[in-house]
Parts: structure tokens; C-alpha cells; sequence
């Protein structure tokens, strides 16, 4: 819980301190590096099962796997940005999420850390565009506890077009 | 306001089914169109859209399984919800209209808070018609 | 009473006051006719209802008493209207103290009258002797009639006492088709009526559906009578009717019970259904339809050859289902077949122990035991899935209407084998295709009237949609008597394209030329429309009827027409299917496409131009190598001898070069999602067990990809 609560505070000096709604974010790691997404993105959390591997398909989806019937995609999210790829870890975890054409796909991450409750002043909005061929995926860099995350929106990864993001709570 | 067509060719059981769902509680006040035998109602769909059509089974020349078949044919009425009304005993009737298309059913003796919370079952989570 | 409004109880008094009073009336005048001639049915059928009525509201009002005698009478009129009673004196005497007695009821209930009515009881018993217990079930003698269970279904119970009673004094049967205004069907329905009733009885009024205008409607009227057809007709008929009499069979010597026959597969030699408004075939010899105007039958006529013996016992009872219920259970015995598989391997691994003999032959029957069960319930699942084409055809139908008056020519759609069925979801993904083929054949293929006339067609242009079962697929044909494919210019637009080489052109055999028609890049709408007959496309039909394992054909003859034929397997969800190994990758080949699978002797293999094949049984068979098409990562196990599972779409081959051959069985076809829909090859993926995922390869795409990058190599040797 990233419930900042310094003790002798007075209500209000904590209020002002941590303005505006919570949103809570899932952090994980691609690489060294963490990354969160709201957790309302992520339907479910997976070990990793058996990825079968769809030859001819783009170089970041791994392949599919069977979610207890359902044929499921499964792709790196860090071959998806274009990250310095590495090793697979035992730690690797699948995160299940609404992709386009509500079709639901699996991100591969090398490893699921925790949820992390941000208000508002705890994110820096990123200030440049980032363009590219996936847009502006990246929302901001959040920074409880003295972690850094750095936030994704999921929308421009996944070639989603609803137009409000999923809230998260 | 949501719009119900009931057909129905006693005038007095049109009556009890105005009174019953007139005031409509959650869905608000519903507008009630009378329709008195089967033609009446072919003659009154035109004027939709309906939300729900709520109509007795036996009545003479177009009977109340025909009126559902033909409604659940008709594209611009397939969707329109529909509770049949039936007597106590018809186990056939009931069947019948159900696998044409009906939605529910309601059996006479009519009670009328059976039939309010029927109707508002039916029309919650749907959007209105008009 | 129960409580209910003023209103209401004002409504309910003064409307069962009405009801009484007919009663009343309608009891003198039966009083009064009594011993002048047989008893007017329509004069009881009035009493009979008005009592039904009348229970009908004392139910509602809950005046239970009222309620009572209501039931009783109602028996003792039905016994009546039946003829198991006689309308004696006594019978009248006690249906006029019925009515005094409602009289007395309702004064009770409204308070205007203090009476014990002690004596109801006595009465009610009274009643109840005088009418005898009767089943409904009662079997009908007599002759059977072909009536249409669409009819039947729609029939209440009242209406069908009532067929049954007119079909037990022997009435014959008639349906009239009856167009109306609706602003003045009250006077036209009146006119009707009184013209009909000396002659018979009016069962139902069925509105038809067809023909939506809002102003007037359409009814299918079930009458009985004594009379003749042609007197019928002469009193009757009209322009706005048609009266037809329902076929009547002599009784077999069995009891009566529902048999429905079926419409034996595709039939051009139909038997003329019974209100061919007789349109007679214009359509030139190749397309052989029965002339059927889309709109002017029932759309049950298409199954009034489905015969329905008039036993009322029981009527086609259907139910409706959400698909996405019948998808979960379909899930469920996938899963199902994966345990099954899993519990073989098992059962096979138990009975190799010798320790576990017995366990092991037990295990074995209960395994067998359960793979006949699964099997009869997938059969019975994937049955129920099954929907006829005619709710399809019944949407082309509107297509061709309103296309033929856009492009302004006539066009005639006739329809055979709309009761063929087929799964579910293949009927939706076909919609798309065969709306796409036919649009083809008005706008291109069918010339404008002045073209057909001059050629000595006639002026109205058909389309032929015919449907029929072969074996375990369903064929359905689309067919036009238009301007038939160019096929010159159609070599001449490829070869310029650069899709053809000139010198190949003359190897081409007819077909393979008509096939042109398919292959994407060919085709803008302008130029291909005049050149060929069909717009753009065709190749898009073609990908998305090979995604449902299924296979097209067409056949065109220049000034003739065109036909495409389409062979579709009945089912999607389940299938039989190679499960081979490449590479230490599974993949699952449909066994639909698979001819045969055999060992590759390294001697026997050559390369002709850069592709490798050999030959099988004197024949030339292209071979394509798994590994290498997949670019598959070697795992280094050292290879046994390699396969090829031969695979086969119409007349070409490919033998697909694997590692292994691992068995037969029944997969689950599930489709890749949107993110694959780019990657060409696979038909879908399925689950063989502990959550391993198969690719399942598609046949028919992979032996077009040989063949269009293989060049000449592959077309000579594809034609084995």
C-alpha cells in the first residue's frame, strides 16, 4: 500500500500532499526495467504455460496458448516496444488483456512485481510525445515509495480504439 | 416513456392489465395501447415502435400464437419483448407460444403483481423503443 | 372478489353482463331451431366461447364460483359441439339454468343481491353427469390430411378441437390466401365471413408476413367445408384469393402418428407444390429449377412436401436456443474428447503392465463405453446446431429484389433445397459469399433486357440457388443464365497483369482458365466486369469458403451462363484429423484433405526447376517441406525415414513432408484470433491435452501457395 501516511501530518498537510483520485497500477519487469499498467487492464494473471509457436506470424507474438479453452495470443510486450530483448526468466508471467476487436491477448513480462496505489501528484505526466509507430504509450513515470515506474497505456499498444481509458480502482 | 401494446379482446381484462401496469413503478409510467382482437393489433404495430406487446392466446380469427409468430417474422418488430397471456389449463399453448418466440408468459387467473414484476424483468436492461 | 380497481370491477360487471345476455340469445334461438334441421356449429362454437369467455374473467376477477360453473358448462358444450351429446331438452333446459344462475352469481358478487346459491353445487353435479369424461388424445379415424405443422403449430388448442371435430364428420380441408387493406379489413373480413359460413367453418386466420407493406396484410385462412373446391372457388375466390384444398391420404394401417418425411435430397424433378403460382421454369436448360416466385409461398410451402398426418397428437416441438449455449456445450465436449484421448493413453499404458491385466481390460471396456457415448452426444450436439439454408436463402431473396431494381433488370431467384441443413455458423459466414456472388451475377453476368432478347433469351434473367446433401457435405450451387465468362479475354487480362505467362496459356486447360476467375490482382471492377462477368472479388469468396473447409468450382459457358458450385463440410466445430510431427512441433492436417500418407524413399525424389517432388502411382506429386515452409528450428533429433501426408483439393495434390505421423483424432477446430489473421497457412488451432496447443494446418491454402509460387513446375505436376 502506498498509502503515504507520515506520522504527525495533520489531515489536511497530507490531503494537499496526495491530490486527486487513486489509480491503482499492476508493476512488472521487461528486462531490468519496471513498467506498470492500471490494474484494471489486466483480466488475469498466468505461469507460464505451454507456448505453441505460430510460425510466419510478426516476430513479437510468441506464439498461442490454451487458457482453459480459449485460444489465446500470446506477444513479448517487450519485443512489442522494441526493448533490448533478454533472456526468458523463470519468473516470466502472462498478463491476459483486452486487445482490438475484443480479442483478448496474452503480454508476456519477465516478472510480476506488485500493485502500487498512485494519487494523482505521484505521476509526472510525460511531457514530450513520443510518436512513433505505437504513439503515446507511455502516460507518465510514477514514483511511489521511491520506485519508478514507468506507465503504460496499453490503448496504442494493443491497436485498441476505445476512446476513455479503462479505469482502474 | 416505454410503450406496451396489449391485445386482448375483453374489454374488462384490458382494463385489469391497464391498472395493473399503468403506474410502473421503477421503468416509470408506461404508455398503454389497447388493441382489441388480432387484426386490431396488425393494425396498431405499424404505429410502433413497442417496447413490450402483451397478448392473450385465445381469441377468435387471429389467435395469439399466430400474432407472435408473425411478429417474431417481422423485422422491425423481431426484438419487441413478448408475454403471452394464457388460461391456467392450456399446458399446450403455452408451450406452443413460447417456442414461437415468446419471452414469458403469464397464466389467468391474472395476478397483478406477478404481471408488474414480469413486465419489468423483461424491460429492465433494455433500451427503450422509441 | 379480488381487489381491483373501480374501474375494473365496473369493466368486468358490465362486460360479463354483454357475454350473458348473447348466451341467452344464441340459447333461444338453438331452443328454437332444435328439431328443424342438424344444429348450427357455429351457433354452439358462440356459446362454447361465449362460457370460455366467461371463465376466462371470473378466473381474472377471482370469482371462483362463477369460475366452477363456467367449467362444467364448458364440458358439456364441447360434448356437444363434438356430437357425444345430443342437444336434448333436457341438455337445453339445464344450459338455461346455467345462464339464470350467472345472473344470480353476479348479483352476489356485486352486491346487489343476498343469495346462499346452496344449490350451485347440486347443479354443478348435475352437469358434470350429463357430459361425458372425454381425451384429448382421442386418435382421429378417417382420412389424414397434409397439412403443414407450421400450420399446426400455431394452432391453440381451442382451434385445433375445432379442426379435429369438422375432420371427424368428414369436412374436407382449404386454405385461402387473402390480401386485404388493412383500413378496410373489418367490412372485407365481414364479407367474408358471412360468405363462408353457409358453406363451412373458418378455423384460423394466420397473417402470412409476407409482403411488408404497412397498409395491407396478408392471411392464410384454414377452412373446412362439405362443398367442392369449385364451388368454393367460384364463391370465394377473386383476385385477391387463391383457394387451394389440403391433399387428403387414405389412412395407413398402422395408428396415426407424426411422421414427418423429408424432402429427399436435391430434387429438380420436384413435384409441383401445391400453390406454384405457375411461373414456368423461363430459365434456359442448364439451370434446372422449379419455378418458385421469391414471396409468393409460405415459406413453409418449400417443406409441404414434408407430409404431417392430421393425428394432432403431437406437432414438431422446437425450442429456441442462444447459440453461444450451444458454443459452450460444444467447448465442454471438446474437453471432453481431450480426456477421452488422455484416458486411452492411459488405458493403453495400463494394459502393457502385466501386474495390471485386469485393470487394465476393465479400464479399456469402460473407455469404449464412454468414447460410443461421447460420440452420440457430440453427434446430437452438433445436430442441434444444424439450421436450414432457407434462412438464408429468405435473405438472398430480398437481396436479389432489391439489386435487380437498383441495376434495373429482371431477375428471377429461384429456390431448391432451402431445408438443407447445415451448421450454424457456417450459414452466417456464407451470407456474405453468396450475397457477393449473386450481386456478381445481376450486376455482371445477367444482361440488360434489350441485350436478352436480341440473343433470344427471354427478357426476365434467372438465378438458380440450389442446395443439396452428398455424402457428408452439402453442395450449394449458384447459377445464371447470363453471358456465361470470356475466357479469352480473361487469359489475355492475366497474361497482361503479368499473373500468366503467354507461353502457358495454351497449356491451360478450360478449367484452370475459368479458375482465373479467383486469383486476387485480377480484377478492378470495370474492366473485369465486361470481361469476364464477374466483378471484384471473387478471390475474397474463395478465401473465406476455404475457411470454412469448404471448396468452390465454376463451370461457364459463353452466351449460357455461369455456375459456381460450392461443397462445404456439414459441420465445422469438430473434426478427424492427421496429428503429425515436424521438428518436434505438432500440427493437426483435416483429414478432409487428406488423401494418403506415405513413406518418402530419398531414392524416389527429384527436382524439377527448383521443386521437389516424386511420383506416386505413375503420377507427378509436388512435395513441400514442412520444416522449410515454417522455417522450423531444428531440434537435432536424428530422423527415421520422413512422411508425406498427401493432401488434395479438387484435382491438385501436395504431399506435405513431416517427421512423424502420430495418430488420428478428433480435434476441436478453434479459430485464431484477429492479431493471426495475417498468417497464412493454418485453418485454426486445437488442444490435444494438458494444455498443449496444435496448429491445424490449412490444406487448401497451403496447396494454393505451391501452386501460385511454383510455377510451371507445380501446375504441370499439380494434376496428378
Amino acid at each position: 500500500m502506498a498509502d503515504l501516511v507520515a506520522p504527525g501530518r495533520s489531515d489536511a498537510q497530507r490531503g494537499i500532499k496526495l491530490r486527486g483520485p487513486r489509480v491503482e497500477y499492476l508493476a512488472f519487469k521487461l528486462g531490468s526495467d519496471t513498467y506498470g499498467v492500471p490494474i484494471g487492464e489486466v483480466r488475469e494473471i498466468l505461469k507460464l504455460p505451454p507456448v505453441t509457436e505460430v510460425p510466419r506470424a510478426p516476430g513479437e507474438i510468441l506464439g498461442v496458448v490454451s487458457v482453459r479453452g480459449l485460444l489465446v495470443t500470446v506477444m513479448s510486450l517487450r519485443a512489442r516496444l522494441r526493448l533490448v530483448s533478454s533472456e526468458s526468466s523463470r519468473k516470466g508471467r502472462i498478463l491476459l488483456v483486452m486487445g482490438a476487436h475484443e480479442e483478448v491477448i496474452g503480454l508476456y513480462v519477465d516478472e510480476v512485481l506488485q500493485v502500487y496505489r498512485l494519487a494523482e501528484s505521484e505521476i509526472e505526466v510525460a511531457a514530450s510525445v513520443l510518436g512513433g509507430r505505437l504513439g503515446d504509450y507511455i502516460v507518465g513515470i510514477g514514483r511511489p515509495e521511491g520506485a519508478l515506474l514507468t506507465l503504460l497505456d496499453l490503448r496504442p499498444i494493443l491497436g485498441r480504439t476505445d476512446p476513455a481509458g479503462r479505469d482502474a480502482t | 416513456m416505454r410503450r406496451i401494446l396489449v391485445v386482448e379482446d375483453s374489454a374488462a381484462t384490458r382494463s385489469f392489465v391497464r391498472s395493473a401496469l399503468e403506474d410502473g413503478g421503477d421503468l416509470g409510467p408506461f404508455d398503454i395501447v389497447e388493441a382489441t382482437s388480432g387484426f386490431d393489433a396488425l393494425r396498431l404495430l405499424p404505429r410502433g415502435p413497442y417496447d413490450l406487446v402483451i397478448t392473450d392466446i385465445n381469441m377468435p380469427d387471429i389467435n395469439g400464437l399466430e400474432l407472435v409468430q408473425f411478429i417474431r417474422k417481422s423485422d422491425r418488430h423481431r426484438s419487441t419483448a413478448l408475454i403471452i397471456i394464457s388460461t391456467q389449463s392450456s399446458e399446450k399453448d403455452r408451450a406452443r407460444g413460447l417456442s414461437l418466440g415468446a419471452d414469458d408468459y403469464l397464466a389467468k387467473p391474472l395476478d397483478p403483481e406477478a404481471l408488474l414484476s414480469t413486465v419489468q424483468r423483461l424491460l429492465t436492461n433494455r433500451p427503450a423503443a422509441g | 372478489m379480488a381487489d381491483m380497481g373501480d374501474k375494473a370491477r365496473e369493466e368486468f360487471f358490465s362486460e360479463a353482463h354483454e357475454i350473458i345476455e348473447g348466451l341467452s340469445r344464441d340459447l333461444l334461438q338453438l331452443d328454437s331451431s332444435r328439431g328443424k334441421g342438424p344444429v348450427d356449429p357455429e351457433l354452439v362454437n358462440n356459446i362454447f366461447r361465449a362460457v370460455h369467455t366467461l371463465k376466462g374473467l371470473a378466473g381474472l376477477f377471482g370469482a371462483a364460483r362463477m369460475s366452477a360453473l363456467s367449467h362444467e358448462l364448458e364440458n358439456v358444450l364441447d360434448d356437444l359441439r363434438l356430437g357425444k351429446i345430443e342437444l336434448s331438452q333436457a341438455a337445453l333446459d339445464l344450459l338455461f339454468r346455467g345462464v339464470t344462475i350467472y345472473g344470480r352469481i353476479l348479483a352476489v358478487e356485486k352486491g346487489t343481491r343476498s343469495d346462499p346459491l346452496s344449490d350451485i353445487d347440486e347443479f354443478l353435479r348435475e352437469l358434470a353427469d350429463l357430459s361425458e369424461s372425454q381425451s384429448d388424445d382421442a386418435p382421429i379415424s378417417g382420412a389424414f390430411y397434409e397439412l403443414d405443422p407450421g400450420l399446426l403449430a400455431v394452432l391453440t388448442e381451442y382451434e385445433e378441437h375445432r379442426l379435429r371435430t369438422n375432420i371427424e364428420q368428414g369436412q374436407s380441408l382449404f386454405r385461402l390466401r387473402v390480401r386485404f387493406e388493412l383500413a378496410t379489413i373489418d367490412a372485407a373480413l365481414s364479407t367474408l365471413k358471412t360468405k363462408a359460413k353457409p358453406h363451412g367453418e373458418i378455423i384460423t386466420y394466420l397473417p402470412t408476413g409476407e409482403g411488408a407493406e404497412a397498409d395491407s396484410i396478408e392471411l392464410d385462412i384454414l377452412m373446412a367445408s362439405k362443398a367442392s373446391l369449385d364451388v368454393l372457388r367460384s364463391l370465394l375466390g377473386g383476385e385477391q384469393a387463391q383457394i387451394e384444398e389440403v391433399p387428403r391420404r387414405s389412412p395407413s394401417a398402422k395408428d396415426p402418428v407424426l411422421v414427418p418425411s423429408r424432402l429427399g435430397s436435391h430434387g429438380p424433378s420436384h413435384d409441383p407444390l401445391p400453390y406454384a403460382s405457375a411461373h414456368p421454369a423461363s430459365a434456359p436448360p442448364r439451370p434446372k429449377a422449379v419455378a418458385q416466385r421469391p414471396g409468393a409461398l409460405p415459406k413453409t410451402a418449400s417443406t409441404a412436401a414434408m407430409a404431417a398426418e392430421v393425428s394432432l397428437r403431437s406437432v414438431t416441438q422446437t425450442v429456441r436456443v442462444d447459440i453461444r449455449k450451444l458454443d459452450l456445450l460444444m467447448n465442454i465436449v471438446g474437453e471432453l474428447s481431450i480426456v477421452r484421448n488422455a484416458i486411452g493413453r492411459l488405458t493403453e499404458s495400463v494394459r502393457k503392465s502385466p501386474e495390471l491385466r485386469e485393470i487394465g481390460m476393465e479400464l479399456y471396456r469402460l473407455h469404449r463405453g464412454f468414447e460410443r457415448q461421447l460420440a452420440d452426444l457430440q453427434s446430437g450436439i452438433l445436430e442441434v446446431r444444424m439450421v436450414p439454408l432457407g434462412q438464408l436463402f429468405d435473405k438472398l431473396a430480398r437481396v436479389v429484389r432489391q439489386i435487380s431494381r437498383e441495376a434495373d433488370k429482371d431477375v428471377n431467384l429461384v429456390i431448391t433445397g432451402a431445408e438443407t441443413e447445415v451448421d450454424k455458423l457456417i450459414v452466417e459466414e456464407l451470407s456474405d459469399p453468396l450475397m457477393h456472388m449473386i450481386r456478381n451475377a445481376i450486376d455482371h453476368a445477367i444482361e440488360a433486357r434489350i441485350e436478352r432478347e436480341r440473343v433470344g433469351k427471354p427478357a426476365v434473367g434467372t438465378i438458380a440457388l440450389n442446395a443439396f446433401q452428398k455424402a457428408s457435405h452439402v453442395v450449394i450451387e449458384v447459377e445464371d443464365d447470363g453471358k456465361g465468362i470470356d475466357e479469352s479475354k480473361l487469359v489475355s487480362a492475366a497474361v497482361k497483369r503479368g499473373l500468366l505467362a503467354q507461353e502457358e496459356v495454351t497449356e491451360l486447360v478450360h478449367r484452370e482458365v475459368l479458375n482465373l476467375v479467383f486469383i486476387p490482382g485480377l480484377s478492378t471492377k470495370s474492366d473485369v466486369g465486361e470481361l469476364s462477368g464477374r466483378g471484384v472479388g471473387m478471390d475474397v469468396v474463395k478465401t473465406n469458403i476455404g475457411k470454412l473447409g469448404g471448396i468452390i468450382d465454376i463451370y461457364s459457358e459463353r452466351g449460357i451462363g455461369t455456375k459456381f458450385t460450392v461443397t462445404l463440410p456439414i459441420t465445422l466445430a469438430i473434426i478427424s484429423a492427421l496429428i503429425v510431427q515436424v521438428e518436434g512441433r505438432t500440427f493437426a492436417v483435416p483429414l478432409a484433405s487428406v488423401q494418403e500418407a506415405i513413406w518418402l524413399d530419398p531414392a524416389a525424389l527429384r527436382r524439377v526447376e527448383g521443386q521437389e517432388m516424386m511420383t506416386l502411382r505413375g503420377a507427378t506429386l509436388p512435395l513441400c517441406r514442412i520444416n522449410e515452409l515454417f522455417a522450423l528450428s531444428s531440434v537435432g533429433k536424428t530422423k527415421t525415414r520422413p512422411y508425406a501426408v498427401v493432401v488434395s483439393v479438387g484435382a491438385r495434390r501436395l504431399g506435405l513432408v513431416v517427421d512423424e505421423l502420430i495418430g488420428q483424432q478428433d480435434i476441436v477446430i478453434k479459430p485464431l484470433g484477429p492479431s493471426l489473421k495475417r498468417v497464412k497457412g493454418f485453418a485454426g488451432a486445437t488442444e490435444l491435452g494438458d494444455q498443449r496447443v496444435a496448429l491445424v494446418l490449412d490444406a487448401p491454402a497451403l496447396i494454393e501457395e505451391a501452386f501460385l509460387g511454383g510455377g510451371d513446375a507445380v501446375v504441370g505436376a499439380s494434376y496428378g
